[in-house]
């Protein structure tokens, strides 16, 4: 048989480009899907916390208003807890470029403030499921990057890289 | 077996299967990396999606609620009014039931996700076993033990308990305790700006 080595090979890539393609777009189907699922769980684990602070507040607001004799105290408390949540993102902060806004930091600053405020008002705070963990677990262990995971990737708060990697257990427990 | 082939006068059979293996070798080779290329390229858009679409919003307005809930429940068992001690039984209860909902109970189907397992199931008989591509292993494992708690639950309510135990809350049990929420604190005299 006469052979050009040169076609085989290109015929060869041909054959694996094909395969990469097709590859490629069921792949993103499954990324797109996987990572919805891990960021619908990641947002309402995350706003469920933050809402009962700002629901919280709003609703201990209302009955100082309707008391007549609102202290300036629990006030301050309300005040100042939902300014805070109202300066966390509602979307992912990896997607909102360039931003200064640490999210660890926020989310302490919120629940102290909501301790706060509890004991101004002499009431038992609520145990929150994640109260003792920090949201960006992932990003303070770059080790656990996988190799190859873009460099842009410490900047996201909650790297998907690292998720798929790790024991879900551990990202999932906020 | 290649031999006899080759000795065979229709070479032509030898030529379409090594060109038929060739072809097959490297289409899946690259299929399967491409598979790998495509769902890492895709998991951050669809974590974010997830997040603002759906978690955040739907997080929010379970929060919001149960955060209500809270103090209203912690002011109207602090309170000496008699009146307002009797809110206090509707309270606890819009409390408990607002605790008891799982986002499981009120997220919406992920549609996409849905015909694409149709798909799948379609193409079952072509699927290569290799590729594990279900929901993420921790998502499986908090539905299993969802499912135990259920089973616990149920076990727990004895024989005697009414269907309620055994059907979850929807949103549309979110929506009436939202609203039982604002009858009972404007009947104790707060008035909510609702945001």
């Amino acid at each position: 048989m006469d052979f050009d080595l040169e076609a085989l090979v290109n015929v060869e890539q041909t054959f694996y480009e094909h395969g990469h393609q097709d590859g490629y777009a069921h792949g993103r189907i499954h990324g797109l899907i996987e990572g919805r699922a891990l960021g619908r769980e990641k947002g309402f684990e995350m706003w469920e916390e933050l809402g009962f602070y700002e629901g919280f507040a709003t609703m201990w607001h209302a009955v100082q208003m309707s008391q007549g004799s609102p202290d300036d105290r629990t006030n301050h408390h309300i005040k100042q807890l939902l300014e805070l949540i109202a300066q966390f993102p509602r979307t992912n902060p990896s997607v909102t470029e360039a931003s200064d806004l640490d999210i660890p930091k926020l989310f302490r600053q919120i629940r102290s403030r909501y301790k706060a405020l509890c004991a101004t008002l002499g009431v038992r705070p609520t145990l929150r499921a994640g109260g003792s963990s920090s949201p960006t677990r992932q990003v303070d262990d770059p080790a656990e990057l996988p190799e190859g995971a873009r460099p842009d990737v410490s900047r996201r708060v909650w790297p998907m890289q690292a998720a798929e990697n790790q024991p879900p257990r551990e990202d999932l427990s906020f | 077996m290649e031999d006899e082939l080759l000795w065979n006068d229709d070479s032509r059979a030898l030529q379409d299967s090594e060109w038929s293996k060739l072809s097959s070798d490297f289409t899946n080779a690259g299929y399967r990396e491409g598979i790998t290329a495509g769902k890492e390229g895709a998991l951050q858009e669809g974590f974010d999606d997830g997040y603002a679409i759906v978690g955040a919003p739907l997080g929010r307005e379970l929060g919001l609620l149960r955060g209500m809930a809270s103090a209203l429940l912690s002011f109207l068992s602090k309170t000496e009014n008699i009146q307002k001690h009797a809110g206090l039984e509707e309270a606890r209860d819009i409390a408990s039931r607002l605790t008891d909902i799982r986002f499981s109970d009120i997220a919406p189907p992920d549609l996409e996700a849905e015909r694409h397992a149709r798909e799948h199931l379609e193409a079952d008989r072509k699927a290569d076993e290799d590729l594990d591509f279900d929901t993420n292993e921790g998502l499986k494992e908090k539905r299993a033990i969802e499912s135990l708690e259920d089973m616990m639950k149920r076990m727990g309510a004895g024989v005697a308990t009414s269907a309620e135990v055994q059907t979850r809350p929807t949103a549309d049990d979110v929506q009436r305790l939202r609203k039982r929420l604002i009858a009972l604190s404007e009947s104790v005299g707060i008035a909510l700006q609702w945001s």
